[in-house]
This record gives C-alpha cells, sequence and structure tokens, in this order.
C-alpha cells in the first residue's frame, strides 16, 4: 500500500454518507431510502395475502396490485 | 475522493459465496413458488400458476395452524432462553469451586447436532423405555405419554429447544458482561442504588445490543426448527407440534409439492424478517430517536 489510511477521517466520511440520506417523514422511525422501500415491500406482500384470503372474491387482485403500489410509492417518497 | 477497489476486491469473496449460496437459491425458491411443480407426478412440468400458491396457502388451515404454533414454540422457547441464559451467565461472572468445569459441561449441548439431541430426548420420553416417564411416575404418580397429550409433546419440544440453546445465549451474554465497565457500577452503589436499580438502569441498556442480536438468531432458529421435533414427536399428536418447518418438509418432501412448498418458505422468510424488523424498530430504532431527540 502506497499510502496510509486515516481511520479517523474514514470514520467521519462514513457517517457522512450514512447520515445524509436519513430523515424523517410520517412513518414513526427515521429512515433512508433502503429502510422505505423495505417497509413498501412489507406492506405490499401483507395486503396482497390479505386481500387474497378477505376481498379477491369480490373486488379482483388489480386493484390491490395498484393500492399496494401507490402505498409502496408513498412511503418511499413521504415516509 | 478515496478509492474503493481494494475494498470490494477484499469483500469480493464473500459476495461471490453469499451470490451463489443465499441469493440465487432464493430468487430461484421465489421463481418456484410462483410455478405448479411436482417433478414426480404425472405432469413433471413447471407450469405458471399465476400466485395460486399463495391463494392457497391464505386458505390452507393446516399451514395457518401451524404458523400458530410456530409462534407459541418461538416465544415460549426464546424467551425462557433469554432469562435463563442472562442467569447463568450472571452466575458465571462470579467465582466458585468448579466454575470452569461447570462452564465447559454446561457448554456442551451446543456441539451435538440437532437430529441426535431429539433422537436422545425421545428416547428419554418414550412411555415404554424413557426415564422420564419412569421417574415422574414412580415419584409423583403422573403418566406422561408423549404421544397421546398434546400439551405434554408441545411442553417436551419447548424444553428440549432450552436445554439445546440456552447455552449460546449464556456465551453471549456472558461475553457482552465481561466487557461492561466497572466504573458506572461503581458510581452507582456509591450513589446508593440497590442491585434491581443497577440492572434496570445500568447492566440491561449496556447489554442491549447483545440480548437483541441474540433474540435475532435464536428467533430465526426457533421459527424454522424442523430435526429436533422430527425426531421427537414427528409433529405429533396429531398436529400439536407440526411447526411451521416440518409442514414445509412435509410439503416438499413426502408429497413433493415443489411450488406449494416454496411458496410458504417465502412467507415464513417473510414473516420472520417482519418480526426481526418489527423487534428492531421497536427495541432500538425508536429509543435511539428518542436519546437523540
Amino acid at each position: 500500500m502506497d499510502r496510509q489510511i486515516d481511520l479517523d477521517e474514514a470514520d467521519e466520511e462514513a457517517a457522512a454518507v450514512a447520515a445524509r440520506p436519513a430523515r424523517q417523514g410520517f412513518l414513526p422511525i427515521v429512515t433512508n431510502w433502503f429502510d422505505r422501500v423495505f417497509v413498501g415491500i412489507y406492506l405490499f406482500v401483507a395486503l396482497e395475502l390479505l386481500w387474497m384470503r378477505f376481498l379477491e372474491q369480490s373486488i379482483p387482485l388489480t386493484v390491490c396490485h395498484v393500492l399496494a403500489l401507490a402505498l409502496g410509492v408513498l412511503i418511499v417518497w413521504k415516509g | 475522493m478515496r478509492s474503493n477497489a481494494v475494498g470490494w476486491l477484499l469483500l469480493a469473496p464473500t459476495i461471490v459465496i453469499l451470490a451463489i449460496f443465499g441469493i440465487m437459491p432464493f430468487v430461484y425458491v421465489l421463481y418456484v413458488a410462483f410455478h405448479q411443480w411436482n417433478p414426480f407426478g404425472a405432469n413433471p412440468l413447471m407450469i405458471y400458476n399465476n400466485g395460486d400458491n399463495f391463494r392457497r396457502l391464505v386458505f390452507d388451515q393446516e399451514f395457518l395452524t401451524s404458523i400458530a404454533f410456530t409462534l407459541k414454540f418461538a416465544f415460549f422457547a426464546v424467551a425462557s432462553e433469554i432469562v435463563l441464559g442472562y442467569l447463568l451467565a450472571q452466575l458465571f461472572m462470579k467465582e466458585f469451586p468448579g466454575k470452569g468445569f461447570f462452564r465447559t459441561i454446561h457448554t456442551l449441548p451446543l456441539i451435538v447436532a440437532p437430529i441426535v439431541v431429539g433422537s436422545v430426548w425421545r428416547l428419554m420420553t418414550t412411555p415404554s423405555i424413557g426415564i422420564i416417564p419412569y421417574l415422574l411416575k414412580s415419584w409423583f404418580g403422573i403418566d406422561m405419554n408423549i404421544g397421546r397429550d398434546a400439551n405434554v409433546a408441545f411442553a417436551l419440544t419447548v424444553i428440549m429447544d432450552i436445554w439445546h440453546w440456552t447455552p449460546l445465549v449464556t456465551l453471549t451474554l456472558l461475553a457482552a458482561l465481561v466487557s461492561l465497565p466497572k466504573e458506572p457500577f461503581e458510581q452507582a452503589q456509591i450513589d446508593g442504588a440497590n442491585r434491581w436499580q443497577i440492572f434496570w438502569h445500568i447492566t440491561l441498556p449496556m447489554i442491549r445490543p447483545a440480548i437483541l442480536a441474540t433474540v435475532f438468531i435464536r428467533l430465526m432458529d426457533a421459527l424454522r426448527t424442523v430435526d429436533e421435533v422430527w425426531m421427537l414427536t414427528g409433529g405429533g399428536p396429531g398436529a400439536a407440534t407440526r411447526y411451521v418447518g416440518l409442514h414445509i418438509w412435509k410439503l416438499v418432501f413426502p408429497k413433493t409439492d415443489y411450488g406449494y412448498g416454496s411458496a410458504v418458505s417465502v412467507i415464513v422468510l417473510y414473516l420472520t424478517l417482519v418480526m426481526c424488523w418489527l423487534l428492531y424498530v421497536g427495541l432500538v430504532a425508536r429509543r435511539d430517536q428518542k436519546r437523540t431527540a
């Protein structure tokens, strides 16, 4: 290795990169974009399963796809 | 801007192994979950069925019951292991004669394979030859039959899991306790705090990350337990101990219903992730947020 790494500087840099995108939206915790995508996927799957169980006989699953996608976008955007 | 090439190079073997043995199988299971596939049936081809496997599982009473039993099992097993593990870790923090020997003996269950643990417990609990039914009968007059009483079978699977995995919790919490600084405890004693206050306000918050990591590991293990329970009870009596791992095994191997088995596996993974995330949010993220506010 031709140059030495300053660990303190590396830590500060990493903390700055990690901290920058975190924010407080309508979700009850501070999140970054990955957290919000994760929550969006959780809710997407839960909504689809519940819809299949209780509503699919009367309302087609396509409606659920649209609603779940909209909810996912809302969470990523404003969550 | 520092070059990350060396970092990526060092990470590459891990990423490649993770991709081959972790991510690719998961993607394949996800793919199979959307197909009807019974390779040993009349039609061995994989047929896309538009999510019918998921449609089937939300109405599958056996699956829903197995989920309920698994959650009950995981709750009792993990909670007992954490409490017992913490008490044993505190015991190992004190000096007493034969401490090293006892610590070694206590750790031995960890090195026994789960299938062997199941076999040993089956031998110990079989009504005609097992020592546990014999002692219960001769000492207390209790007639224990694991193949007949669902509650006894459930309790035994929990006790077996506790016996097998409490040492892991003890070792993890012992490592956390040993690494704690002495100053806060000395200050608390000078301030007149009693043992309960020291535990609640100092020890517990300081070992919280270790407890949480242990809960995650044990929860994930408990939710996918198969071999021990399969050996001890075979999922019975009835379906009283047919936990979800055992349910998946029965779907995939004896019934060779790979598509539906994959769908159930994906949902179990989903539930595990949700539970761990909720635990993380409830116990770490919100508390850290309050502290910084």
